[in-house]
């Protein structure tokens, strides 16, 4: 329960998300290789997500009962992605 | 005879309500997250979508990104100015989010007038179809927390007597700038 609780610092979160958003762009202007750009720009947006799930959803405050109702669902995206993954890999080796 | 109905939350202090909406939100993670499961495997196994995604605004949708994330700011210290029981801070912070979700359609609106003026409509392509699927949905959720934050702002002095109101509301509009975060890299800059 976060209500009456002190609260993080949220201008320090929402200064690191806007300092990440400009870093995610210029990330995509990066020269050579376009999969280490892909990889930073993901990272960066996984680093974000955290950041506001952590302090703005308050993530960081609830009991790991919570946490279930995110990881659960994450869980079953990554079997879907698995599922799907050979049909990408099919293809890749038709091509 | 009068019957009795009393909601059970989680241990550890998880009031119904915020299991009700974490509930709601896993059901959420799954409807997109299909989506973009499957526009990652599409596009991994296709060819020609980064030539697509060159067409879109990356100023825009910067901007947008930029809108959303202080929106987030912003609902985020109106529950701040709940907890303090603060009813005109409430209200303050209420209306500027509401506005960071109009600005965001807006945008969005200016966006979808352009890129369909130049023939890139929902049918021009996989790519295209897959962006509109997406944004459309995800312009619709802005939508959504649009009301439910007005619902909150009418409200306002009601909701400083249960603050966890405005957190509830919150973790609505925070999860649509999370899925933001996740539709921007993935349509504008990858």
């Amino acid at each position: 329960m976060t209500v009456g609780k002190p609260h993080p610092n949220y201008i320090t979160v929402y200064l690191w998300l806007l300092g990440l958003m400009g870093l995610s762009v210029a990330a995509s202007f990066l020269p050579g290789s376009r999969t280490l750009a892909v990889v930073v720009i993901f990272a960066i947006a996984f680093v974000k997500s955290l950041l506001v799930a952590a302090n703005f959803m308050h993530l960081r405050f609830e009991p790991v009962a919570i946490y279930a109702f995110v990881l659960i669902p994450l869980l079953f995206l990554v079997v879907l992605a698995a599922a799907l993954f050979p049909d990408f890999v099919w293809r890749a080796l038709i091509r | 005879m009068s019957a009795h109905v009393e909601a059970h939350g989680l241990p550890g202090g998880v009031t119904a309500g915020k299991v009700g909406v974490w509930w709601f939100l896993a059901s959420e993670i799954m409807v997109f997250g299909g989506l973009i499961a499957s526009y990652i495997v599409f596009r991994l196994g296709g060819a020609g979508w980064a030539e697509s995604s060159h067409h879109l605004s990356v100023t825009l949708a910067a901007v947008n990104t930029l809108v959303l994330l202080t929106s987030s700011f912003t609902v985020v210290q109106a529950f701040v100015a709940a907890d303090r029981g603060d009813v005109r801070a409430l209200r303050g912070y209420l209306a500027l989010t509401i506005l960071g979700g109009l600005l965001f359609l807006g945008i969005k609106s200016i966006e979808y007038t352009t890129e369909i003026r130049a023939g890139f409509t929902p049918s021009a392509g996989i790519f295209w179809s897959f962006y509109y699927t997406m944004t459309g949905l995800h312009g619709l959720h802005v939508l959504g927390g649009i009301v439910v934050n007005g619902v909150i702002l009418a409200t306002a002095a009601t909701c400083v007597k249960n603050p966890q109101r405005v957190e509830l509301a919150g973790l609505y509009w925070h999860f649509v700038d999370v899925v933001w975060i996740f539709l921007f890299p993935l349509l504008y800059l990858a």
